[in-house]
């Protein structure tokens, strides 16, 4: 059974998998029309930001054991386990939010799905494109993504693939050509500009924390 | 092998689970005083307030007992536990046992007052009690009185307030939820609650409570008289453990566990509301009386139960609670006078009305108080519970989407 694995460290942020997750995950499924459709799509996997701005692609990993499902209070999520998801059932759930306490990859998010009924806001995250799966698709943002953050493969064969990586790390000429140089320069390229913006004032140094947007109103006590 | 679990609530359920799926074959005998099939107890006040239907309560089959091959004792309490014969009691007979569990839950904290035999006089624990609730609303009730500002009397005054009833409330501390938030947070709900028409009075107390059949009066301690239809008491819990032997088992608030969740009597294990284990951000024990507790104490109970060593060293205050546009999730020590060398950063943004107090000890985040954009506080306290120390710029903790990268 193929699984979708993150490598956070190829990750640009270019957030491409996150309109072809809402698009996947919308009725026209095309992203033109499926922008005027109520409630809109909204992606089900979510881009964050290091320190230095490189990108980090945060989605549900389907844990086994979950915690959102020991959590949640209305029993509302099961696991497959033929495809190794973990599922949420909009009919069940009650929108109460001990999930998002529970999940500590925090990858939950509450709003109108299509999939629930009319009105009804729900707990909504990924779950592994299991209908573009039937019919021998594989998930949008995997298709989605350009830079190989995310493949699409056994869980066999990105161990062997990780264990190959540990191999080769104890000769030291077999592992300068062992990880792709493009993102590592990508990344020192990002940190060192970031550096060179943030560095000299110190009331610039909001400006280095890349990712927090709403700085504008704090409050120390 | 016979085990015997004394309550049916999830902590009872997940540990008689947890044993069915190790021991195929061994005698399951569960004692419950509740007769009605295990439900979710949380959502009783989900109940209250209509977003939930009575009959979405149950979590499990009603075949339940039968799936799993478990004997259930259903209506009666545990009178008496002698842990040298191995055995307790119920209703008169007794039930040995090899490997016991007392996930008990706890009883509604009792209040002294007079009048408090008429009717529509309710305690909120039980989905026997919520019906009763549901009942004096169909009866017409219309004034509410709600005791104590904690999650059950806070929760009792929401729900009633969504059926559109008035509701005063009566507390000790300045604001609701003291136990669970910080000032700022408490006086956001505050305000949140009094807006929507909730009548909070501090610092006084209901006296005698007066009434024909039910309640229809209460006088209060400081002279004033106030009509109410329907009252509820929400003063906290205490363990349920009067048939506990106290100079054979170390008992504090709750029944003192180890790391295996095994009392100080021989296979005797306790979980849930009962217990009293090492709690994570205290580094003291505590008693965590919250569903997700139980849930995950009752599961490794079981476990240690059926003969595998399972340690479980995450036990940690927490509640998330939506209330009309405010969602709230705390976790943790949320008053940082309990502990010595408490670090505090905070940020509201008024624009947003997202709120955030973060308590650190050391490099390790021990508490947080979230208000609203809380999608994301799982990672908070997953940082909490599993004792990550957190290096670089703890202000990004601040912001209300971030990540492990961000952590870096």
């Amino acid at each position: 059974m193929k699984q979708v694995v993150v490598h956070p460290e190829r990750c640009v942020g270019c957030m491409q998998c996150q309109v072809a997750c809402a698009v996947a995950h919308s009725e026209a499924k095309q992203l033109v029309p499926a922008q005027f459709e109520s409630p809109r799509p909204r992606p089900r996997i979510h881009v964050g930001a290091g320190p230095y701005n490189e990108g980090f692609p945060n989605r549900c990993r389907h844990c086994d054991p979950a915690p959102c499902l020991l959590a949640c209070l209305p029993g509302a999520i099961t696991r497959v386990a033929e495809t190794a998801t973990v599922m949420i059932n909009v009919d069940t759930c009650i929108n109460c939010a001990s999930c998002a306490m529970a999940c500590p990859f925090g990858v939950i998010r509450y709003h109108e799905d299509r999939s629930a009924q009319a009105g009804k806001t729900v707990a909504v995250k990924c779950d592994n494109c299991l209908a573009r799966q039937r019919e021998d698709g594989i998930p949008a943002c995997v298709e989605a993504c350009l830079s190989a953050a995310l493949t699409f493969e056994t869980l066999d064969a990105a161990y062997k693939r990780q264990t190959d990586a540990v191999a080769r790390s104890v000769s030291a000429v077999a592992a300068a050509e062992a990880l792709a140089p493009g993102w590592a320069l990508l990344n020192a390229h990002k940190k060192a500009r970031l550096e060179l913006l943030t560095s000299p004032a110190p009331s610039d140094e909001k400006r280095a924390a890349g990712n927090a947007r709403e700085d504008t109103h704090v409050r120390h006590d | 092998m016979q085990y015997v679990i004394i309550g049916n609530g999830i902590a009872g359920v997940n540990a008689a689970e947890a044993i069915r799926r190790m021991d195929p074959n061994g005698r399951i005998v569960m004692i419950g005083d509740e007769a009605f099939p295990p439900y979710c107890r949380p959502m009783i006040s989900m109940v209250l307030e209509g977003s939930v239907p009575l009959a979405k309560l149950p979590i499990r089959q009603a075949s339940f007992y039968d799936d799993c091959k478990i004997e259930p004792i259903l209506g009666n309490r545990v009178t008496e536990l002698d842990v040298d014969a191995g055995r307790v009691d119920v209703n008169g007979k007794h039930v040995a046992y090899d490997k016991l569990l007392i996930a008990s839950g706890a009883d509604p904290r009792p209040i002294r007052a007079e009048g408090l035999e008429l009717g529509n006089i309710v305690y909120m624990r039980t989905e026997a009690h919520v019906r009763r609730m549901l009942d004096a609303l169909d009866g017409g009730a219309r004034r509410a009185l709600v005791l104590g500002g904690g999650l059950v009397g806070f929760k009792a005054a929401y729900g009633l307030m969504c059926r559109g009833l008035a509701v005063t409330m009566l507390i000790r501390s300045g604001y609701p939820l003291s136990m669970q938030v910080d000032a700022f947070a408490g006086g956001m709900i505050l305000d949140t609650l009094t807006a929507h028409g909730l009548d909070v009075r501090v610092d006084i107390a209901a006296e005698v409570f007066e009434g024909k059949d039910t309640v229809e009066a209460a006088r209060l301690s400081d002279g004033s008289r106030l009509d109410c239809d329907l009252v509820v008491i929400g003063k906290g819990v205490l363990p349920a453990l009067d048939f506990v032997p106290r100079d054979r088992i170390e008992v504090d608030l709750g029944l003192v566990v180890d790391p295996f969740l095994q009392t100080s009597a021989p296979n005797v294990f306790a979980a849930g509301d009962a217990a009293e284990s090492i709690d994570v951000a205290r580094q003291a024990r505590w008693v965590n009386a919250i569903w997700p507790e139980a849930a995950a104490q009752g599961k490794v109970a079981g476990i240690n139960m059926a003969g595998r060593t399972v340690p479980y060293e995450r036990s940690l205050s927490r509640n998330v609670i939506r209330i009309f546009d405010l969602d709230v999730m705390t976790a943790g020590v949320v008053d940082p006078q309990v502990i010595t060398g408490a670090e505090v950063i905070t940020r509201f943004d008024p624009a947003t009305r997202h709120y955030r107090q973060l308590v650190f000890q050391e490099d390790r985040l021990v508490g947080m108080t979230l208000v609203n954009a809380i999608e994301q506080g799982g990672v908070l306290m997953a940082l909490i519970q599993n004792r990550i120390p957190v290096a670089g710029r703890r202000e990004r903790l601040l912001a209300p989407g971030f990540n492990y990268r961000a952590l870096a």
